[in-house]
């Protein structure tokens, strides 16, 4: 199977590889699996007293659609607010990407990356707003 | 052979043969009449290859039982008969593949037994993990993999891999013995993380030896 060139330049050059101290209040960390291939993904972000993405890393295990959609992913939620991080969804990478429909679980586990990050930086803050089944996937970052 | 692991009423009910029409046991695999193979019967893959249902099998029993149906069901034994009687060679031995190469394999026999018990063990292929210690300490392997820089760094990666492989089989079939499917099924995930672990440390490893000109 063919990637496609986009899948390409994100999986050679890859943009924010990396990590963020976890253990900062103003980092959010999702990490993420996905059961049918043993990809592990790890994404998080860096949101600013106003409450604005303004760094994002990922570290991603897995074939070369997880590594982009998650690099696409730290690029689109830069600069964007919590909730408009939240509302990306998974069709919107398959699409930017030209995901096959064998590689459409990758962009799923990049969405749910995005929102565990998310709800992993509501929960240091005690937001209560958080949804009781995102508090497992939230739990995560906050522990030793 | 062992026949204990029957579902109820089949051994009862009998069917007719697709060629002489007589009675034929749902079982058998030829007929007792006219002695032509019969299609395959939708039996699992224990009751197929005559074992009793269970994570710990005896391997040499499943390799006996194997190339001993093997041998009578090949299709090559079928190629101057009719088409009828090939295609229900071909159908057997086919079958008997699939249930030869589930049952063998440890982590395979795990997920098909899971799935006898009703659950999705393999789950929807679009599903995502969310136990937290296991992808933290995916997460870690992989990184402390990435980090390696000469094949025994590499290596030691994957001998404790391969421990932790062997020590989550061990566990696996306690589960099973126990009837504990949740976490057998916990077990299952962990165990496909750290078979992912195992092959890419032995391909990381190969590349590190090979640069380094050993």
């Amino acid at each position: 199977m063919a990637y496609s060139d986009k899948v390409v330049d994100h999986f050679e050059n890859p943009r924010n590889v990396g990590s963020l101290d976890k253990g900062e209040a103003s980092v959010g960390t999702g990490l993420v699996g996905a059961p049918a291939c043993g990809d592990v993904m790890r994404l998080q972000i860096k949101v600013s007293p106003e409450g604005i993405i303004e760094d994002a890393k990922f570290k991603t295990f897995g074939c070369g659609s997880a590594i982009a959609s998650s690099s696409l992913v730290t690029e689109w939620v830069k600069g964007k607010t919590l909730d408009q991080a939240e509302t990306i969804k998974n069709t919107d990478i398959a699409q930017h990407l030209a995901l096959p429909p064998v590689k459409i679980h990758c962009s799923v586990l990049a969405e749910d990356a995005i929102k565990a990050a998310v709800a992993d930086y509501r929960a240091k803050h005690g937001d209560p707003t958080i949804a009781p089944a995102d508090k497992a996937a939230a739990s995560q970052g906050s522990k030793p | 052979m062992n026949i204990q692991a029957q579902p109820e009423g089949l051994e009862s009910c009998v069917v007719a043969c697709w060629s002489c029409k007589g009675p034929a046991s749902p079982r058998a695999l030829f007929c007792s009449v006219c002695n032509a193979v019969q299609p395959p019967r939708a039996v699992d893959h224990f009751q197929r290859l005559g074992l009793l249902p269970g994570f710990e099998i005896d391997l040499a029993q499943l390799e006996r039982h194997y190339f001993g149906l093997q041998r009578k069901l090949h299709p090559d034994r079928f190629a101057g008969r009719t088409g009828c009687e090939k295609l229900y060679s071909q159908q057997q031995a086919t079958q008997l593949n699939e249930a030869y190469e589930t049952l063998k394999d440890p982590m395979r026999r795990a997920v098909y037994l899971l799935k006898l018990a009703g659950r999705a063990a393999d789950a929807d292929p679009k599903g995502t993990v969310s136990d937290p210690a296991l992808l933290m300490e995916s997460m870690e392997a992989r990184e402390a993999l990435a980090e390696a820089e000469t094949s025994a760094e590499a290596g030691a990666v994957l001998i404790r891999a391969e421990a932790d492989i062997a020590s989550g089989i061990a566990d696996l079939a306690q589960a099973f013995a126990e009837r504990r499917l949740d976490q057998a099924e916990k077990l299952v995930l962990r165990l496909k993380y750290l078979s992912r672990l195992a092959e890419e440390a032995r391909a990381h490893k190969a590349r590190l030896a090979r640069s380094a000109g050993e």
